[in-house]
């Protein structure tokens, strides 16, 4: 029964790891390692709901559970990070292609919503979801969910904008 | 969904780079769930604490909040001795005042004691012994012959209400 439930669970973590991470770093404005705390968090909270979810809708469930933790951890203010002594590597600036030059300048540019305006535009641009799940998965009225992503597109519009505004 | 939303979306889309599950991942990821499942338990384990020693502190307190309410149960009891012994001498009428006439309205008990003669009356023979205790339940039971030999003890247990009978027999004593 136990082995059951843990190939199916694991199944499902390995098909849908990529595009929940990809959820996640854009509900984190771009950070990978929270992304992947996240994503981690839900996936466990999946487990324990799995005999119950298994057989309807995980991947709603799990994206529920994956916006309401990015909004409880963006009210953090610590993240646990420790200094080292030694800076990990990093990317040359050089071997930026365009496909991640344009994914930093959308992360950054989410990075400066709020975590609900964050989470309402990233499931109703990226999930493609109705107004109404994307107002059940915030845990708010319709209206609200509509208020959040229109806000947001407007702040995101006034910032991309500003960011491909020529110099001079 | 005006162009910019629609670019928004395209980019949302195609920034997305495929990352593999791999077997670190798994490793993580069940860790976590094992972590989980233990301080689940444990916190189960410390709700089911909780839960029993509330429960036995219930238990413990209640027999004593039990018997702090029955002393007052009790305490009819001794209005009933000093009817009883009546005839034997005066003394006995001390104890009746201590039994506070708010208890007076219990001494229906006491009649049944020692005057059972009188509610079952007609064929109990302890009637004749317990005569002076008779009044109490003379007023009550009324037509029962044993209350006859009571005369005597009358004059003592002057009040005729049953009730009330109590309460004055109680101020007379202490005279």
């Amino acid at each position: 029964m136990e082995q059951v439930r843990a190939d199916g669970f694991d199944e499902f973590a390995a098909a849908r790891w990529s595009a929940l991470l990809h959820v996640a770093r854009l509900l984190t404005g771009g950070d990978r390692q929270r992304a992947e705390d996240l994503v981690q968090e839900a996936l466990v909270k999946l487990w324990f709901a799995w005999p119950k979810v298994a057989e309807q809708a995980p991947e709603a469930y799990v994206r529920t559970v994956l916006v309401r933790l990015a909004a409880r951890s963006a009210r953090r203010r610590w993240w646990g990070e420790r200094p080292v002594e030694q800076l990990p590597d990093r990317a040359d600036p050089g071997d930026m292609s365009s496909a991640v030059a344009e994914r930093s300048r959308l992360e950054a540019a989410l990075a400066l919503l709020s975590p609900k305006q964050r989470a309402a535009v990233v499931l109703r641009y990226y999930e493609d979801l109705p107004e109404s799940q994307v107002a059940q998965a915030l845990g708010c009225p319709v209206g609200t969910a509509r208020s959040h992503a229109s806000r947001g597109v407007a702040r995101l519009r006034q910032i991309l904008s500003d960011a491909v505004r020529p110099v001079g | 969904m005006d162009d910019f939303e629609r670019d928004l979306s395209r980019l949302m889309r195609d920034t997305q780079q495929h990352t593999p599950y791999e077997p670190e991942h798994r490793q993580r990821l069940h860790a976590g769930i094992r972590s989980r499942r233990r301080s689940r338990l444990l916190w189960k384990a410390g709700g089911s604490a909780v839960a029993v020693a509330g429960l036995s502190v219930g238990l413990a307190l209640l027999p004593s909040m039990l018997t702090r309410a029955q002393p007052a149960d009790h305490r009819p009891q001794p209005t009933t001795s000093p009817t009883t012994s009546p005839d034997g001498t005066p003394t006995t009428a001390p104890p009746a005042p201590s039994t506070t006439p708010t208890e007076q309205p219990e001494t229906t008990l006491p009649a049944t004691m020692t005057g059972g003669v009188t509610p079952s009356g007609p064929t109990s023979e302890p009637a004749p012994d317990p005569t002076p205790t008779a009044t109490a339940s003379e007023s009550r039971s009324g037509t029962t012959p044993p209350a006859t030999p009571p005369p005597s003890p009358t004059r003592t247990t002057a009040p005729p209400s049953p009730v009330d009978s109590e309460e004055p027999s109680a101020s007379v004593y202490p005279e």
